[in-house]
């Protein structure tokens, strides 16, 4: 096979199967009538490498062709599938720690951390891959995005977040929220535990009993740095850090709370929340403690999460002035 | 940051410079039916260089814009590949002309008042 028919050949490889052989047929044309005027009687090797050389490569002239793109996502679906691909992302990740946390909460089986953490890493390659293959359909369909630009409009600009200034309400809510609780701590140190109505029949909180120090100081903690942010309205390097570190000791306590409960809910027999809802019919003292208990423990797992949540946020917030140093060049002044 | 030297970098500009009218060149040039390589004689003649690898796929996208129409058409023992100027080309051939007319003017009175 001489080397016409060999580029023609490869070309194919690269090109839409729609009409191909008509692109080929009209290269293949050009090619001989051009060599047949260069060179008079039969064309050597050396003619038709000069040629091609002048045609580019095989790949080159296919993906110039319409159709012929050589990638998977234009530029036009690719704003459209970073998009899709964030939010599927968060929704199987949350998704992920939600089913870990509910998992905790019920007592299931002892938490495996690196399983579970080996789970939610290989979950990541899945859903984008599953994300591609669908803009990749969309992108072989010739399916367009459609933006309007006249449509846009200044006005629906999103608003900019200044990440230094504290949101005042949210601190003076959690100022408010950890204040109630303390003092009903403090004011019923005695009587923690659940109220079975009617009847009124008390139950102690043995847990909760226990850990009341270590709550009251992780309040207090949290309270003191809430006032001093509200105080100072702007989030510091210095603020930063200690905010983290009190959540950390939240989490900490969080946990301990948690893990007492749900080893208490299993040395008293309940076996999984659904369970312990089953046997509230049976009316029993033991049930409506349990289920008290299991209560307990469902505030302590989104209180848990939440704190996660929002120690995430902060660790954001801290290390990305670090990574990203901009500075603006010295501006010259005339 | 600049890593091209001087006549890589001229070279780069008045290819983009020369991309821009090329759709335009060829379709004033394809009032009467012509092949690929016929085009690129003509092309040549009339002092524009052209690859063959961007003639030909440029062809077919003037042609799925309906600018242009074509046909096979076997001359001999030979099959080539026709083009010629649609109505609807003509017309923008014609609207196209007078912008480039309107920015030939705009860039005169602008380069010469550039110093040189």
């Amino acid at each position: 096979m001489n080397l016409i028919e060999r580029y023609l050949h490869e070309v194919r490889r690269y090109l839409p199967a729609k009409n191909r052989e008509d692109i080929l047929a009209e290269i293949r044309s050009h090619l001989t009538d051009t060599l047949e005027e260069r060179v008079k009687g039969d064309p050597g090797e050396e003619d038709m490498e000069s040629l091609l050389k002048e045609m580019g490569s095989p790949r080159k002239l296919a993906a110039s062709y319409p159709g012929g793109e050589q990638y998977l996502i234009g530029p036009e679906l690719y704003p459209f599938f970073r998009m899709v691909a964030g939010i599927v992302l968060a929704a199987v990740l949350g998704a992920q720690l939600l089913a870990v946390g509910v998992g905790l909460w019920m007592g299931e089986e002892t938490f495996r951390f690196w399983e579970v953490f080996g789970q939610i890493v290989m979950s990541v390659p899945v859903s984008i891959g599953w994300v591609i293959i669908v803009f990749v359909i969309l992108q072989k369909r010739g399916v367009q995005p459609k933006v309007d630009e006249a449509d846009w409009d200044p006005k629906s600009l999103p608003v900019v977040e200044e990440t230094d200034a504290v949101k005042k309400g949210e601190r003076i809510f959690g100022i408010a929220a950890g204040s109630i609780i303390l003092a009903l701590l403090a004011a019923f140190s005695d009587r923690i535990g659940i109220v079975v109505f009617p009847g009124g029949n008390f139950y102690p909180n043995p847990v909760l009993q226990q850990m009341v120090p270590w709550i009251s100081l992780s309040l207090l903690a949290s309270i003191a740095l809430d006032i001093y942010l509200v105080w100072q309205g702007r989030w510091t390097l210095g603020s930063r850090i200690a905010r983290v570190a009190v959540n950390l000791v939240s989490i900490t306590v969080l946990v301990l709370l948690v893990q007492g409960h749900t080893a208490w809910l299993t040395a008293h027999g309940s076996n999984g929340f659904l369970v312990t809802i089953e046997n509230l019919a049976l009316a029993t003292p033991e049930s409506f403690q349990n289920m008290g208990m299991a209560a307990f423990n469902l505030a302590f797992v989104v209180a848990l999460v939440v704190t996660w949540i929002e120690t995430i946020v902060l660790l954001i917030r801290l290390v990305r002035p670090m990574v990203r140093k901009e500075t603006l060049p010295g501006i010259m002044v005339k | 940051m600049n890593t091209q030297n001087e006549s890589e970098q001229v070279l780069n500009l008045s290819q983009e410079l020369r991309r821009g009218i090329l759709p335009l060149a060829v379709l004033s040039l394809l009032k009467e039916k012509k092949y690929g390589y016929a085009l690129i004689g003509d092309l040549a003649a009339a002092g524009i260089e052209i690859d063959q690898g961007t003639l030909y796929p440029m062809l077919r996208r003037l042609e799925l814009q309906a600018l242009l129409e074509s046909s096979w058409i076997l001359e001999g023992a030979r099959p080539r590949r026709y083009y010629v100027i649609s109505e609807q080309g003509s017309r923008i051939l014609e609207i196209l002309s007078q912008e480039w007319k309107n920015l030939n003017q705009l860039m005169e009175k602008l380069l010469g008042n550039v110093p040189n």
